[in-house]
Formats: structure tokens, sequence, C-alpha cells
């Protein structure tokens, strides 16, 4: 009984949880669903095809969210790293640490209204580089922070040793660091992928609607009130990130535990 | 002489940590030098490792300057207390890390390698990862890594400290034996007493940042700082006691 009661409990979190994403494949799958049709007029790939075939820019904003959170994340990671060590061995460590906290006092859409004059200043306003960079201000920190954690007196031990043993520093780096790190640079690397990939305030304001990540899609569908498209572009905002979370369960979290 | 030290001293912020050391050591022996925690061993050596910089003094090694040079300039192997050995390589791996930075062929590389695992008393162990072996297995890679680059200067800091008494004594000779096949020069460094005298060819005391180096060992024996009087008198005692 008792176990009956657990599997039905679990059948009901599975379902609650997997069917905004069913309704979310089913609504881009339809159109012509008006109250009270149960079910909707038409019920196929026509949204689909459209969007592949026709200018509404769905598939160039897929494009540029995966070009751009590929560049935020990838630079992050790698930045954030190298920091992360002058970091942890600074004598003031804690002075820095605490100012690396310092862009995530104000909300990103407050920050891009601040960070705006200089943007404009640069040239940067609605440029995909000036979207990747100011997203880069808000996951770089954050990738600095996460990997304060590794550096510690054994690592720079591993390190030293490497060094007596005969090692360049950057031979330090690729056959003894890196390889230490790899599970965090990996979880590093989707963390900060994901950030950009979901980033919407920020984006908007400095890409001020000419840099159209699917974020800022989904919303321009919503607020024309197409909800079809809407669902159509959840999907596809969706599919990476759980691409991007099966490989870290089979590669990533199943080596660390 | 193959290493000479000239005045070297260091400090931290406030505190001296070493100060104005001499000495010299021949090649092929090994200097013990006992100290216990904080006296400065462990600066001293990662001077001479070239990890940490003096603030004056000179390293020369067989009549090369080495203070300019870059750790890894230097063809001195430090191994730290702990044995560090590389948590994503083998045994093979670990062991052979040092050739393969110097891009020995790969051929002489794996015999140079199966031959310390033999000398090592590691066969059958090639392929295991460092969690799957034992503490004085450990050591042993640690060791193999470092004497199979032939290093002009090896620096033990404290090696067996985190062993137990059994495992520790066999590790002892085991060095002892390596040293002599492998023609080492050694600096160990110990702050236990018995390992001190077993292990150096010379002696030295380290207190405070300063470093006493003996003539002879009769000579570290009859110093009432070593510690060695107060221990024989302390065995004698018991000795009277329980007849």
């Amino acid at each position: 009984m008792k176990a009956k009661f657990s599997q039905l409990i679990l059948l009901l979190l599975a379902v609650s949880i997997l069917f905004p994403f069913g309704y979310l494949v089913l609504m881009s799958l339809a159109s012509d669903w008006t109250f009270p049709d149960l079910l909707p007029g038409y019920l196929g790939l026509r949204n689909w095809r459209e969007v592949l075939g026709s200018e509404v820019g769905l598939l160039w904003s897929f494009a540029q969210s995966v070009l751009i959170s590929l560049a935020v994340a990838a630079s992050a990671t790698a930045l954030g790293f190298g920091l992360s060590r002058t970091l942890a061995f600074h004598p003031q460590r804690r002075l820095w640490t605490m100012l690396t906290y310092f862009p995530y006092v104000l909300s990103p859409v407050v920050l891009a209204a601040c960070l705006s004059f200089f943007f404009l200043k640069f040239g940067l306003f609605g440029k995909m580089s000036g979207v990747i960079l100011a997203q880069f201000m808000i996951t770089f920190p954050y990738a600095t922070i996460f990997f304060l954690s590794f550096w510690s007196n054994r690592t720079k031990g591993f390190e030293e040793l490497a060094l007596t043993l005969g090692a360049k520093p950057w031979q330090a780096l690729t056959r003894v660091l890196l390889p230490l790190a790899k599970s965090m640079l990996l979880v590093c690397f989707f963390q900060t992928f994901l950030i950009s990939w979901f980033e919407y305030g920020l984006t908007a304001v400095i890409g001020v609607g000419k840099v159209q990540t699917l974020p800022v899609k989904v919303f321009l569908f919503i607020k024309e009130a197409n909800f079809y498209y809407g669902a159509l572009s959840c999907c596809l905002l969706i599919f990476p990130p759980v691409v991007l979370l099966y490989l870290n369960k089979r590669f990533v979290f199943n080596k660390l535990i | 002489m193959l290493l000479e030290v000239k005045g070297i001293t260091k400090r931290f912020r406030a505190e001296q940590v070493l100060q104005d050391l001499h000495f010299s050591l021949e090649a092929h022996h090994t200097l013990s030098i006992l100290g216990q925690s904080g006296s400065g061993k462990t600066t001293m050596l990662k001077i001479l490792a070239g990890l940490e910089s003096a603030d004056a003094g000179e390293v020369w090694l067989n009549g090369e300057r080495l203070t300019d040079h870059k750790a890894g300039q230097r063809g001195v192997v430090y191994l730290y207390q702990e044995d560090l050995l590389f948590p994503h390589l083998d045994v093979v791996g670990n062991i052979g890390f040092g050739l393969s930075l110097r891009k020995v062929p790969r051929q002489e590389l794996s015999d140079r390698v199966h031959d310390m695992i033999r000398r090592l008393e590691l066969v059958g162990q090639e392929h295991k990862m460092p969690h799957q072996l034992s503490g004085g297995q450990r050591q042993r890679v640690s060791f193999g890594r470092a004497i199979i680059t032939n290093p002009r200067l090896l620096l033990l800091d404290e090696p067996f400290g985190s062993l137990d008494t059994g495992t520790r004594q066999r590790m002892q000779q085991l060095f002892q034996q390596l040293a002599a096949e492998f023609r080492i020069t050694s600096l160990f460094v110990t702050h236990d007493l018995k390992e001190a005298l077993l292990m150096g060819d010379q002696l030295g005391l380290m207190q405070q940042g300063h470093l006493k180096v003996y003539p002879s060992k009769e000579a570290f024996m009859q110093d009432p700082e070593t510690g060695v009087q107060s221990e024989q008198a302390f065995w004698t005692s018991m000795g009277a006691g329980s007849e």
C-alpha cells in the first residue's frame, strides 16, 4: 500500500514536471485553437515549416544565441579560471573576493542602464559584441567565484612539483592543472552557458532590439500574443540546455560521484 | 662541493624566517636536517628549488649560480611530505611524467619507466591509479618519479611524515638503497631525531632560521641542543628502572 502511494506521488511529480514541456511541444504544433474547442483546429508541422522557411528570424535568433552563449561561456570560464588563481593566493583575497560579488548587487537591467553610457561611447550598443561583453560582465565574476574553491595549498603543491620536475609554467597548466580541474571547468562552462542562454534584461537593453536572442524573441512573440510561435521558440530555447544537461550528467556528474 | 649555499636570508613581513644560511654538501651525499615545525626548513628547501625567492644570498650547484634560474631549469626536485601523485595519471604516467616533459622517445621512456617500476618492486601495479595504491606504494611512485629524471639535487621535506612506523622503516631503507644506486645528492629534512641520524651522511640542526651543520655524527650527538643526549638519558633511565 505504502509502495503504491509512493509510486503515485512519483508519477504525479513526473507529470507535473514533464507536462509544461509536453504542452509547449503541443502548442508549437498547433494553430487555430480557440476556446471552447477541446482540440486544436490544426495539428502538424506547419508552424515549424513556416519558421524554417520564412523571415521571422527564429533560426537566426537561435544561431545568434548559440554563438553568444558559446563565446560568453568560453571566455568567462577561461578567464575566471585564471583570475581565481591570482585571487586565491593574493594577500588581500577577502577584499578582492568581496568585490567580485559587486555585479550581483544590482539587477542586470539596472546594471545595463548604468553601463549604457560606456557602451554607447564605445559603439557597442545594438551589436553582438556589446551583448557578449555585457553578459561576460555577469558570468565572469560567477566563474571566478566558482573556481576559488579549486585552489588550495595542495593544488599549489601539484603545480610546484611539476615545475621542479622540469615543466615550464604552460606545461604545468596543460599537463597538471587543467586535467585536475577538468570536471569543474565543464560544470562552469555549462553554468555560464545557461546564464547567458536565458539572459533577457541585459541583452534587451544593450541589444536595443537589434540583437534578438531567443529569450528576447520569446518575449516579443508573447507581447504580440502569438502563442504558437512563442511555444515554438520556447522549444528552441529549451532544447540546447536539455542536451547540455544530458552531457553534463553523462560525462561530468557520473564521474564526480 | 656540489651544493654551496651562501648567506641565504628570508623574511616574511615582520618574521625573520631564515638568517644568513651558509653550508655546503658533497656530491652523492645526504645532508639530514633536523628541525621542529616553523624552524624555516620548508622555506629553505623551496628557495633551493626555486619556488621561493631569497631576500639575500646565493645558491651554487656544481659551480653554477642557481639563484637566477627558474625552478624547471635547476635540475632540483622537491618532494613534499605528501606524495602528491597526479590523480589523473596511473603509475606509469606518474613515474614517466618528468621524462615526457623532456620529450624522451616513447620506447626509451617506456623502458626506463618499467625498469624503475621493477626496481621499486611495483610490478603488477603499472596501470593502477593513485587512489588504488597503499601509502608505501604511493611514496615509492613518488620517489621513482623524481629519481628517474636524474636530478642534480633531491630535496625531501619530511617525506615519511604521514606513514606508519613499519612502512616508514621500509621506506627509509628503500631510499638509502636508491640513493646509493643512483648516486643521489640530497637534503633530507625531518623532525624525527632517529630518522635524521639514519638517513644523513652529514647532519644539521635548524632552529629559528639558523642552520648549524656538524662536522661529524659524533659532534651532532654531543651537542645537547640536538636532543640526542636527553634521548640517551631517557632510555638509560628506562633500562635502569626495569632492572
